[in-house]
């Protein structure tokens, strides 16, 4: 019993291990979820942090999921009341920044969902770099709380580049 | 002496008008101060200058049902427009009206005032029957409606609600373009006038306050109206 019990946790530490180089050596990932929606919905939003702790600037070039056709990176903009949608062909995060996607703002706007989504899914995402390096997260779908939502007041628009 | 008198009647005259037209004068002038009524200055911002009568108008809800201007009659109506495949600002939006529904729910007079409509401007991908179940996801006291494009045009117009629908973006095959669209909150009061607006960003507890103070400052002003006439 005990033995099995080393094996199981050992085994766990390899997959932790292993999943912490799966977010490279400088990029960080904090907190991805994907706000929930009604089951009818197609499209979704999915939001989270990326920290670049490393020394040269890294480019999100493509985001794919498994569970939508297509993942685009966006920006949704405020301007005179009026809610517009950008769309980014990257990402570039500067060195130690990071890029906050959350509700209002930076977002990976999820495309045509295969099966509908509910609360406490995962959703798993790949992040494609332009150094060819690739990180595979998982986004838990919940709803959406009030220290998600940007601030439009201090929005810091460093480390965004739009294309 | 009959001229004197005469003179005397006609100066006499002339001050008893002279007195009508003052006391009326201040008479008006406070009645008036009575019925301009001031709102207060935390509301203030949230109301339109003058409330805004709302004409006729058409859209289609779930079942075969309209909404129509009767519809906004005797309730506070929480107006947003947007479309179902907006995945950013519309679910955010109205999931903050629908945390301020249930915050106004301890507040059981305004709560069983308040509804809901969320108007799609995408009326191709966005059937009334799509926009019941999207809505109400949001809040039971939201529903969801549509209409064709003279009727959108139309409601949005008076609303002064602004919006486009995008072409395709060639590099993104399938259904998928863009809506830009107003994401300000409109207030119809129980007459059935555009009374206030919460514009964004939004917050459940701000909307949930502001609407109380509106509420009762509305109360109070039909009060007064009635004491006057």
């Amino acid at each position: 019993m005990g033995f099995i019990l080393k094996i199981l946790i050992a085994l766990m530490l390899g997959f932790s291990a292993l999943s912490a180089s799966a977010e490279g050596v400088n990029v960080q990932i904090k907190d991805p979820w994907v706000l929930a929606a009604p089951p009818n919905v197609k499209v979704l939003a999915a939001y989270l942090e990326i920290i670049n702790n490393g020394g040269k600037p890294r480019i999100l070039i493509n985001v794919s999921s498994p569970a939508f056709d297509q993942v685009g990176i966006h920006r949704s903009v405020m301007h005179e009341n009026m809610a517009h949608m950008e769309h980014l062909k990257e990402l570039t995060i500067p060195p130690h920044a990071s890029a906050v996607l959350k509700p209002g703002g930076l977002h990976f706007m999820l495309m045509n969902a295969k099966k509908p989504l509910q609360i406490g899914d995962q959703v798993p995402m790949t992040l494609t770099f332009r150094d060819g390096e690739k990180i595979a997260i998982t986004a838990i779908v919940r709803s959406g709380k009030m220290e998600d939502m940007e601030d439009h007041q201090h929005m810091d628009h460093s480390g965004h580049k739009n294309h | 002496m009959k001229n004197q008198s005469g003179a005397l009647a006609k100066r006499s005259l002339a001050l008893l008008l002279a007195i009508a037209v003052a006391v009326t004068a201040i008479l008006g002038w406070r009645l008036g101060n009575n019925t301009v009524v001031k709102p207060p200055e935390e509301i203030e911002d949230y109301l339109f200058w003058q409330a805004k009568d709302l004409t006729e108008f058409k859209l289609t809800a779930a079942n075969n049902k309209t909404l129509a201007l009767n519809d906004l009659k005797g309730k506070w109506s929480f107006i947003f427009f947007g479309y179902t495949h907006c995945p950013d600002v519309c679910p955010v939006t109205l999931g903050v009206l629908g945390q301020a529904f249930k915050l106004l729910e301890k507040n059981p007079a305004s709560y069983q005032e308040i509804q809901g409509i969320f108007i799609s401007v995408d009326p191709k991908r966005d059937t009334p029957e799509r926009l019941k179940e999207y809505a109400s996801f949001f809040n039971k006291k939201f529903t969801g409606v549509t209409g064709d494009t003279a009727q959108l045009d139309a409601f949005a117009r008076q609303m002064g609600a602004l919006y486009t629908i995008h072409s395709k973006d060639p590099q993104n095959p399938g259904d998928n373009y863009l809506v830009s669209h107003n994401s300000t909150i409109f207030l119809v009061d129980p007459q059935g006038r555009l009374y206030g607006r919460f514009p964004p960003p939004q917050a459940p507890q701000e909307i949930a306050e502001v609407f109380i103070k509106i509420r009762t400052f509305y109360n109070e002003r039909i009060k007064k109206q009635w004491v006057l006439f």
